[in-house]
C-alpha cells in the first residue's frame, strides 16, 4: 500500500507540474450534444428516433441505410444508457446452429402459448421468420457472440422455449446488443440528439410537424421538424417504481406523446412481474436460483409453494409463482413492511461451492443490496414488475407504422402484439431487433415517398406553452402543496396494491379515483428547482405526469378486462374468458377531455386455436 | 449512524461545496444517499443514473478522490474503506462538468470515432450468413466487450490529465483492443495505426485506470496489449516502438540500459540534437557521462535466461 501510494503521488505531482489540476474540468462545454444545425433550425430530419435503446439504434441504422436521408436519434440521457442494457438472457431466433431441429414454426408456437393466445399470430410469424435473420446481421455489425466449436455462435434454450434459440453474450446480452450498435452508428455518422427530453408529438390536425424536446443542458426548448419519427422510448415499469427491475428512465414518454396524438395504448394492463426480485429495491434475482434449487420460505418457516403447485413447487412459471408469493405476502405470512414486504429464498441447502460457481450475480446483488450472505440464511424477495406487453399500438407490423402517418413505434414501448399477455424470455431483445429493423425501413421509405407537410409556426408555438408550464412548475413555491417524489410515492401504493400483482373491480375503481386525486396535485405539486441547467428535477415532473397517465390507462385497461390471462390477474374473474376477450384492449385517450375510453380489437388467429395453457 | 456527504456543486457557473447529512442504513449505495439528498433534502442537486444495477455506466462519480459506480458502491464499505464518516464526492475527472455530478460526454464519443470503432467483417462473410469464429478466438477479446463506457477509467489518468490532446481514453484504448483482437476483423491494422496516431505510446503506465475499471477490464493491459501488436503488425517505426526496442536490445545485449544512447534510437539523431541543452544540463550535474563506456552487467547470462523465459511464456499466455 505504501509503495502504491508514493508512486500515485509522484506521477500526480508530475502531472500537476503541467497544468492546474482540477482547474480544467470546469471550462465551459461545448454543448454538442445536440448538432448545429438542429439549434439553428436548419434541418427538418427525414427520421426522427426518439429512445436510443436497441429498438431506436436498430432503427436509425436501418433507415441510415439510404445514405440520402436525414436520420437522428434523440434521447435523454447519453446512447448507452438504456434498459436494453439490462437484457441478460439473449436473444432468440431460430437459426438452427446448436438445434438443427428447431423450427421457425416451433418459435411462433412457443410464443403465442407463452403469451396466452394473446398474441396477433401473423405478426408473430412475420417475428419469429425475421428473428435469425437479425441475429446473423448482428454478428456481422461485430456482436461478441458466445461462440460454439464449429464457429457458429452458440444458442441455449429459455423458459417456455421448446429448443435453444437464444444467442447471446455472457450473462450481458443487452449490453452488448445497445454497444454494438452504438459503435455502428459513431461509424456510420447517424446524428445524436443527446440529453434532450422529448415533451410532446406535435401535429396540425393529421400533419406531423416534428417533436418538442428540452435541452437538458441548457434549458432551450426545441421544435425539431421530420417527416417520420419513430417512438422508441421503452417501458413504463417505473410506474411501481421501487418494485420494479427496470430503470429510472423508463417512465412512458414516447406512449403518453403517442396517446396524445390519438395512438391507442394497446393492452396497458399485460405487464408482466417476476416473482423474484429484492425486496429492499425491486432489483431481479435471476430465475436460476430456483432452478439451482432456492426454496421459498414465508414468515413461519413454511415452504409455501406447496399450497399453490404441489408438483413443481418453486419451478412453477413466474406469473404462478409472483402470485403465490402476493397472496402470501398479503395474508400476513410475509416479512418487512408495506412496499418492500416480502418473502424469504433460502439457498442454504446449495451447497457454497455451487452458489459461487452458478449464482456469483445472485450472490454479490444479495449481499451488497440486502447485506445477506446467501449461503448462511435467506434473503427477502417479493414480485418485481419485468417488462411491459402493452404498448402503442403498431397499426401495420410490415411497417412499424402507428395508425398515425408518419408516426412509427418499435420495442417495448409498442405493442405490435408478439408478446400478448405475457412475454417469454429472450423474446424481448429479438422483437428490438426485428420491428427495430421494420419500423427503420418503413420510415425511411415513408419519407423518401413524401414531403414535410408540417408547420414550424406550430413548433414555435408548443414551446412556447412548454415554456411557460416550465416557468410555472419551477418557480412555484413550497406552500403545503406536495412534492414530485411524494406524490409519485403515493402513486406507487395505489399501483402496486391495487393494480398490481392481483386486481378486482372494487380496487380499482379506487385506484382510478385515487389517481384523479393525485392528478390534481400534480397541477400544483413543488418541483424545487428553477435552474435553466440540466434541470433533473423538473425532468422528474415531467416522468411523473407520464407515469400518471401510464397509469391511468392501465387501471382502464385493467377494469375492463374482465378475466385473467397471463400478467394479468383478476380475483373476481380468476378464469380466462376466449369468448369475451380474445380481444386487445386499445386505450385512447380524448384530446378535448383528457377522459380515457377503451376499445377492443380482435387477437388476429392463423392457425393456432387458443388451448388451456400447461407446462 | 450519520455520514456527512461533501458535495462538489456547480451551477451556472457557480462552484461551491455543500454538506449534507444522510443516515446510513444496510445496503445504502452512494446513489441512493444521493437520491435521498435530492427527494428530501435538496432537489436542486443533480446527477445521472439509469439502471442502478451496475451495466448502464451513468453514475460514475468521484468519492474521496477515486471514481466509483454510485449505484454499487456501498456507504458503509466507504465509511470502512476511509476510516471516516465524512465523504467527498465529486464528479468524474478528466470531463468538462455541465452541473454538479454530471459530466459531458460529447468529446469522449468524438475520441470514439478516431479509432474506426466497428468490426470490418472478413470478405468471407456476409450479412446474411453472419461471420466464424471459434471459441478459443472468442475468448481473446470478450473481457473488452464488457465495458460499459462509465468513464471511471479516464477520471484519475494522469495522461488526460496532463493533455487530452495527444491521447486517447483508456476506454477507447479498451474498444480497440477489442476490435485488434476479434478474429472477424480483417484489417486490424486500421485500428492499429488509428491509435498509435492518437497517442498509444504516451500513456504514463500509472494503471489508474485498471485501479477503478468496475468491470475490472484492466484497460492498461488493453495498451500494453496494444502495443505488443502494433509489433506484430510492422507498425513499429515511431518514437515510442523505437523506444521500447531500444530498451530491449540494451536489457538482452548488455543487461542495463545505454541511457546516453537510448535517446537517439528512439527519436533519431535530429530530434534528439534538439535535447541537447537536456543532455547538457544532465552531464553538469554528473547525471550523464558521454566518456563512460556502456557496462555489461556481470549476471548478463541471468537477464538474458529471464528475457527468454518471458517471451516463451508471453507466446504460451497467447
Amino acid at each position: 500500500m505504501a509503495m502504491e501510494i508514493s508512486r500515485r503521488t509522484f506521477i500526480k505531482g508530475a502531472a500537476a507540474a503541467g497544468v492546474v489540476l482540477a482547474a480544467g474540468t470546469y471550462f465551459a462545454w461545448d454543448g454538442k450534444n445536440i448538432p448545429e444545425k438542429v439549434k439553428t433550425g436548419d434541418v427538418t430530419y427525414d427520421v426522427l428516433v426518439i429512445g436510443s435503446g436497441g429498438a431506436g439504434m436498430r432503427a436509425a441504422l436501418a433507415a441510415a441505410e439510404r445514405k440520402e436521408l436525414k436520420v437522428a436519434v434523440m434521447t435523454k440521457l447519453v446512447p448507452t444508457r438504456s434498459a436494453s442494457t439490462m437484457a441478460q438472457g439473449g436473444m432468440n431466433g431460430v437459426t438452427g446452429v446448436s438445434d438443427p431441429t428447431d423450427t421457425v414454426e416451433s418459435h411462433v408456437f412457443d410464443t403465442i402459448k407463452g403469451g396466452d393466445y394473446l398474441c396477433d399470430q401473423d405478426a408473430v410469424e412475420y417475428f419469429a421468420e425475421r428473428a435469425g435473420q437479425n441475429i446473423y446481421e448482428m454478428d456481422y455489425m461485430g456482436y461478441p457472440y458466445n461462440r460454439q466449436k464449429d464457429g457458429a455462435f452458440h444458442q441455449r434454450k429459455m423458459g417456455g422455449h421448446s429448443h435453444p434459440r437464444a444467442s447471446y453474450f455472457e450473462d450481458r446480452a443487452g449490453h452488448a446488443m445497445v454497444h454494438t450498435l452504438f459503435e455502428q452508428c459513431l461509424e456510420n455518422d447517424i446524428d445524436f440528439i443527446s440529453e434532450c427530453q422529448m415533451l410532446e408529438i406535435s401535429m396540425d390536425g393529421d400533419k406531423l410537424n416534428g417533436v418538442i424536446a428540452m435541452d437538458m443542458r441548457t434549458g432551450n426548448l426545441m421544435g425539431v421538424p421530420a417527416k417520420s419519427i419513430i417512438i422508441a422510448t421503452g417501458g413504463y415499469g417505473r410506474v411501481y417504481w421501487v418494485r420494479t427491475s427496470n430503470p429510472y428512465s423508463s417512465t412512458g414518454d414516447g406512449i403518453v406523446a403517442g396517446m396524445n396524438v390519438g395512438i391507442p395504448f394497446k393492452d396497458p394492463e399485460m405487464v408482466q412481474f417476476h416473482p423474484t426480485g429484492l425486496s429492499a429495491n425491486g432489483v431481479l434475482l435471476s430465475e436460476s436460483s430456483r432452478a439451482e434449487g432456492a426454496l421459498l420460505i414465508n414468515k413461519n418457516g413454511e415452504r409455501f409453494m406447496s399450497k399453490y403447485a404441489p408438483e413443481r413447487m418453486e419451478l412453477a412459471t413466474r406469473d404462478i409463482v409472483a402470485r403465490a408469493i402476493a397472496t402470501e405476502i398479503e395474508q400476513g405470512r410475509g416479512v418487512g413492511e408495506g412496499i418492500h414486504a416480502g418473502v424469504y429464498m433460502d439457498f442454504t441447502k446449495i451447497p457454497a461451492e455451487r452458489i459461487h460457481e452458478r449464482l456469483g450475480q445472485v450472490y454479490d446483488l444479495s449481499r451488497r443490496f440486502a447485506g445477506v450472505d446467501i449461503t448462511k440464511e435467506p434473503v427477502p424477495i417479493a414480485p418485481t414488475c419485468h417488462y411491459s406487453m402493452g404498448g402503442l399500438e403498431m397499426a401495420d407490423f410490415h411497417t412499424g407504422e402507428s395508425r398515425v402517418k408518419g408516426v412509427y413505434v418499435a420495442g417495448e414501448c409498442s405493442c405490435v402484439s408478439v408478446h400478448g399477455a405475457n412475454r417469454l424470455g429472450a423474446n424481448s431483445l429479438s422483437e428490438v431487433l426485428v420491428f427495430g429493423h421494420t419500423a427503420g425501413d418503413g420510415a425511411a421509405e415513408f419519407a423518401k415517398a413524401n414531403s414535410y407537410v408540417g408547420n414550424q409556426d406550430s413548433l414555435a408555438k408548443a414551446c412556447e406553452k412548454w415554456k411557460e408550464t416550465f416557468d410555472k412548475a419551477t418557480t412555484r413555491g413550497r406552500e403545503g402543496n406536495k412534492s414530485v417524489p411524494e406524490i409519485r410515492d403515493a402513486m406507487i401504493n395505489t399501483m402496486w396494491y391495487k393494480a398490481g400483482v392481483f386486481r378486482d373491480e372494487a380496487q380499482l375503481t379506487q385506484a382510478s379515483a385515487e389517481l384523479d386525486a393525485l392528478d390534481k396535485e400534480y397541477e400544483h405539486c413543488y418541483v424545487g428547482d428553477n435552474s435553466h441547467v440540466y434541470n433533473t428535477a423538473f425532468e422528474q415532473y415531467v416522468e411523473l405526469g407520464n407515469l400518471l397517465q401510464i397509469s391511468h390507462a392501465i387501471v382502464q385497461g385493467a377494469l375492463a378486462r374482465k378475466e385473467s390471462r397471463g400478467g394479468h390477474s383478476r380475483r373476481d374473474f380468476p378464469k380466462r374468458d376466449d369468448v369475451n376477450f380474445l380481444k386487445h384492449t386499445l386505450i385512447f385517450k380524448d384530446k378535448e377531455t383528457g377522459k380515457y375510453r377503451a376499445e377492443y380489437k380482435d387477437v388476429v388467429i392463423t392457425k393456432y386455436q387458443p388451448k388451456e395453457r400447461k407446462y | 449512524m450519520d455520514v456527512k456527504l461533501r458535495i462538489h456543486r456547480f451551477v451556472e457557473g457557480k462552484k461551491w461545496e455543500q454538506n449534507y447529512i444522510v443516515t446510513l442504513k444496510t445496503g445504502m449505495t452512494v446513489l441512493e444517499a444521493l437520491i435521498e439528498i435530492k427527494e428530501k433534502q435538496d432537489p436542486t442537486l443533480s446527477f445521472t443514473c439509469s439502471c442502478r444495477s451496475s451495466i448502464c455506466g451513468a453514475c460514475a462519480v468521484r468519492v474521496n478522490g477515486n471514481a466509483e459506480l454510485a449505484c454499487e458502491m456501498l456507504v458503509e464499505n466507504l465509511v470502512k474503506r476511509y476510516d471516516t464518516t465524512e465523504l467527498t464526492i465529486e464528479p468524474l475527472g478528466n470531463f468538462k462538468v455541465i452541473r454538479d455530478l454530471i459530466v459531458d460526454w460529447d468529446p469522449k464519443y468524438a475520441r470514439i470515432k478516431k479509432i474506426k470503432p466497428v468490426v470490418q467483417p472478413k470478405d468471407e462473410f456476409s450479412k446474411e450468413t453472419g461471420c466464424k469464429q471459434s471459441p478459443e478466438d472468442f475468448n481473446k477479446y470478450k473481457k473488452y466487450a464488457g465495458c460499459i463506457l462509465c468513464g471511471s477509467c479516464v477520471s484519475e489518468c494522469n495522461k488526460n490529465t496532463l493533455n487530452q490532446g495527444d491521447f486517447l481514453d483508456p476506454f477507447v484504448f479498451v474498444k480497440a483492443e477489442k476490435l485488434v483482437a476479434d478474429s472477424r476483423d480483417k484489417s486490424p491494422e486500421e485500428h492499429l495505426k488509428a491509435v498509435v496516431d492518437a497517442g498509444l505510446w504516451r500513456c504514463f503506465n500509472c494503471q489508474e485506470c485498471t485501479a477503478k475499471c468496475p468491470k475490472g477490464l484492466d484497460p492498461a493491459g488493453a495498451i500494453e496489449k496494444l502495443k505488443e501488436a502494433t509489433f506484430k503488425k510492422g507498425l513499429d517505426d515511431n518514437v515510442g516502438a523505437r523506444h521500447a526496442k531500444a530498451i530491449y536490445d540494451d536489457i538482452s545485449e548488455s543487461g542495463t540500459l545505454d541511457e546516453s544512447k537510448l535517446n537517439i534510437k528512439s527519436e533519431g539523431f535530429l530530434m534528439a540534437g534538439l535535447r541537447a541543452p537536456m543532455a547538457l544540463r544532465l552531464m553538469r550535474v554528473g547525471k550523464m557521462n558521454p566518456l563512460d563506456t556502456h557496462k555489461v552487467n556481470p549476471e548478463i547470462e541471468t537477464i538474458r535466461k529471464i528475457v527468454k523465459n518471458a517471451e516463451a511464456a508471453a507466446k504460451e499466455a497467447e
